[in-house]
């Protein structure tokens, strides 16, 4: 099986998340481009476990890319949490609008 | 007991530790801080009996006790040392000075009584102690120079005791300046000496034994031995008083008489003698020294004497017959007579410290040092009476006093040194008998002048009190029995002469010059290398005396136990009852209107001119010294050196301030400044990355990522 259409598919959705954290200016969206760029790597791992250990029940790869949906889980409801005070706080989503830590 | 001399030390140190406690805390003591002084000194004198006691009874020696640590190296091959050496001749200096000090000590606490530098003065007593002692046990000649020189200030300061008055500071003056002329004469004798040392393979060039090894080994060479030699004894000149240079001498006479008896009896004019004996061994090398040092002191033995016959102050008198006796001691080192110098140093401290202090027991009773105000005393003073003359008769070298026995050594000294073939052994018996006549003339007339007749004085006189007369007994005694352990009566093995040898004077010590190279130089293991090989200079023609003491005629250093001497005895004897009775009949009565000795003439005007030795030295010392020297010093000292030293000062400051402004200012300041202000320009800049924008951030992140992957891409 080739790996050129996972990886390929995984790069754009990579890509897609990293311009969503770097250039969208709401939270949401932000938390949102983080789980693609995840998801990304999820499709690499199970890509990667299929075209190592085609006939073998080894789950390593499997098993990555379950934590990594648990630990997304996770990470959204953190981050979602977080939004959720920036926008009691400030009544606004908006990641331009949270500099409190700078010089 | 043999242990106790390596504690020898303890002698020297107390006196300076009392002498720095009085200084101290004395004012707030009882007794002025006198009973620490006469403490320390009691503890000193025990310390010092025992050694004798040790030295002497027990095992006289010939290998002394020595030890020292390194006061100074110089590098490794070039040590000063401060240390001490104890023999024989230790022992008896301890012995002398530390019985004289404290009887001193003792009497002060009356004479001085109710002065009001009373406790100033036991202090400087202490020190003066001190500065002799450290003088007497010092195992290097650096030491002994720096005890020298303390002994020359505490001199200075205790003859300028009575500041106030203007005499007694150029007395102290005088004093000071003669003996500090002459020291230089003595350091350099001592470089002189030490750099003949160089060339052997020794560290401690200044060490007293290593020297007196190499000389007696003959490996100092002539001019080492006479150059070093003739230029300490220029040094021993001035403290011992020898002429010319005697003439401080009396004018210390200012000062305090039981400072009177200390400078003439223990710590200050033995000094000379001592240094002289302890370096007998080098000296004895050179018949050209020892010529050197037998002249000068007959010249003073003789003439110093005369200048007694003129004086009225009793304490003059007696200074001028300390000269007189000094010379005995050193014509006695130069004709050989060690053993009989060293013992008449020993007795005559003892009768010098009684005449002196019973002088002073006389002038603080009636309240003039002059004769003439005296008179008819012995009734009301008994104890000064007795003991005055019996310290008058041990200077006078009656039969079986102190004295007797000690001068008569140096006459018997000076007769086997004649004998030996050396015209300066005739010299000093001959003027040596002719002075025991002006002695005994001019201490006769003192006492008639003092104790005869009626009373002249002012004050009615009366006996001192116990402090007084105390030492003056004890030292009476002790100006009789003190010359016993060096006569016919004390037995060969163990007497003076057995006391005082050390390892380099032994019975079978001869003079190189004066032994043939054959015999004598090689049977002591003397090469004679250092010395004047031959018969002696001056001993063309002249047969070895049966007078000589070694039993083959052989002329060695010492000379072996005493025995009577009939025929010197009769003639002293003559010449004693000659003195006395012409003293009687002159003076007998009282004083004569016309005292005889103040017309002699011309010889009267020399001797009240004293040979006008301070007349020519102010006129041509004090004077140019004065008005042109001091002027040329002081003007190179304000003007050549103080400006040298001040233009260094300016040059040196300038060149600080142009350092200070260029390299600290410009360069240092500038430097830390510089980083300072550069690191808050970037620190402006570099702050704005910082923006709290967590987009940057990530976009940063990623940035960085790409950049490590590219970099580790291209790197495989």
């Amino acid at each position: 099986m080739s790996l050129v259409g996972p990886l390929i598919l995984a790069t754009f959705l990579f890509c897609v998340g990293i311009y969503g954290v770097i250039a969208r200016r709401n939270a949401v969206l932000v938390l949102i481009s983080v789980e693609l760029m995840l998801n990304a790597v999820n499709i690499n791992l199970v890509a990667f476990q299929n075209l190592l250990f085609p006939d073998e029940l080894a789950v390593s790869g499997l098993m990555f890319a379950l934590f990594i949906i648990g630990v997304a889980a996770a990470e959204v409801g953190v981050g979602l949490a977080i939004v959720f005070n920036m926008f009691r706080n400030r009544a606004s989503v908006n990641v331009d609008d949270v500099d409190l830590m700078r010089w | 007991m043999e242990a106790l001399l390596d504690y020898a030390w303890l002698v020297v140190v107390l006196p300076l530790a009392s002498a720095v406690a009085i200084a101290a805390f004395g004012k707030n003591l009882p007794w002025k801080g006198s009973e620490l002084g006469i403490a320390s000194l009691a503890i000193s004198w025990v310390l010092s009996v025992l050694i004798a006691y040790q030295t002497f009874i027990m095992s006289p020696m010939e290998e002394p006790v020595e030890f020292s640590y390194e006061w100074a190296p110089m590098g490794s091959e070039f040590v000063f040392e401060l240390g001490m050496l104890v023999d024989g001749l230790t022992a008896v200096m301890l012995l002398l000075v530390t019985t004289v000090s404290l009887m001193v000590h003792i009497y002060s606490r009356e004479y001085m009584h109710g002065e009001k530098r009373f406790t100033y003065f036991f202090a400087m007593l202490s020190l003066f102690t001190f500065s002799m002692l450290m003088l007497v046990i010092a195992n290097n000649l650096v030491q002994a120079v720096v005890g020298w020189e303390l002994v020359g200030v505490c001199s200075y300061l205790l003859i300028g005791f009575y500041w106030e008055e203007k005499s007694n500071q150029d007395a102290a003056n005088k004093a000071f300046l003669t003996t500090k002329f002459a020291d230089v004469g003595l350091i350099v004798g001592v470089v002189v000496l030490s750099a003949g040392m160089f060339g052997l393979d020794t560290s401690t060039p200044f060490n007293i034994r290593e020297i007196n090894a190499a000389a007696t080994a003959g490996e100092l060479s002539t001019t080492t031995v006479v150059l070093g030699m003739l230029m300490i004894f220029l040094g021993c000149m001035a403290k011992s008083g020898q002429m010319p240079l005697h003439v401080w001498l009396p004018d210390a006479m200012a000062g305090p008489t039981p400072v009177s008896a200390l400078i003439h009896a223990a710590t200050m004019v033995t000094a000379g003698v001592f240094v002289l004996a302890r370096l007998f061994p080098v000296l004895a090398q050179s018949i050209v020294v020892m010529n050197v040092i037998a002249v000068v002191g007959v010249i003073t033995l003789f003439f110093g004497g005369l200048l007694a016959l003129v004086q009225d102050d009793i304490k003059k008198v007696l200074a001028y017959s300390t000269v007189s006796q000094l010379g005995y001691m050193v014509a006695a080192i130069g004709v050989g007579g060690y053993t009989a110098s060293v013992f008449h140093l020993f007795t005559h401290g003892f009768f010098k410290a009684l005449l002196f202090l019973g002088a002073g027991s006389l002038i603080h009773a009636v309240h003039s040092n002059n004769m003439s105000d005296m008179g008819g005393m012995a009734k009301a003073m008994p104890y000064t009476f007795v003991t005055f003359i019996i310290g008058t008769l041990a200077l006078a070298g009656f039969p079986l006093t102190a004295g007797f026995f000690s001068k008569d050594e140096i006459l018997i000294a000076g007769e086997i040194w004649a004998g030996a073939g050396f015209a300066t052994g005739h010299l000093v018996y001959w003027v040596g008998i002719a002075a025991a006549f002006v002695t005994t003339f001019y201490m006769a007339r003192a006492c008639f002048l003092i104790f005869a007749g009626e009373n002249r004085s002012h004050h009615p006189p009366h006996e001192s009190g116990k402090q007084m007369v105390g030492p003056l007994v004890v030292l009476a005694v002790l100006s009789i029995a003190s010359g016993y352990i060096f006569s016919p009566v004390w037995t060969a093995e163990q007497n003076f002469e057995t006391w005082t040898e050390t390892e380099f004077i032994t019975e079978e010590t001869v003079y190189p010059f004066a032994a043939d190279a054959d015999e004598g130089g090689e049977a002591a293991g003397i090469p004679g290398a250092g010395g004047i090989q031959g018969d002696g200079v001056l001993a063309a023609g002249s047969e070895p005396s049966v007078l000589a003491a070694a039993e083959d005629g052989e002329l060695t250093v010492l000379h072996g136990a005493p025995t009577w001497h009939f025929d010197l005895l009769a003639l002293l004897l003559v010449v004693f009852f000659a003195a006395v009775g012409v003293a009687w009949k002159f003076y007998g009565k009282g004083p004569p209107d016309r005292d005889p000795t103040m017309q002699m003439g011309p010889v009267t005007t020399a001797l009240v001119n004293k040979y006008g030795f301070d007349a020519f030295g102010y006129r041509y010392i004090v004077v140019p010294v004065r008005d042109t020297w001091a002027r040329a010093a002081s003007y190179s000292s304000n003007v050549l050196i103080d400006g040298a030293v001040s233009g260094v000062g300016r040059v040196t400051k300038n060149a600080a301030f142009a350092t200070y402004r260029v390299l600290d200012q410009k360069v240092i300041d500038g430097g830390v400044n510089g980083a300072a202000f550069s690191a808050a320009w970037w620190s402006e800049r570099l702050k704005r990355t910082q923006s709290g924008n967590v987009q940057r951030y990530a976009a940063a992140l990623v940035a960085g990522t790409i950049v490590l992957v590219v970099a580790f891409a291209a790197a495989t």
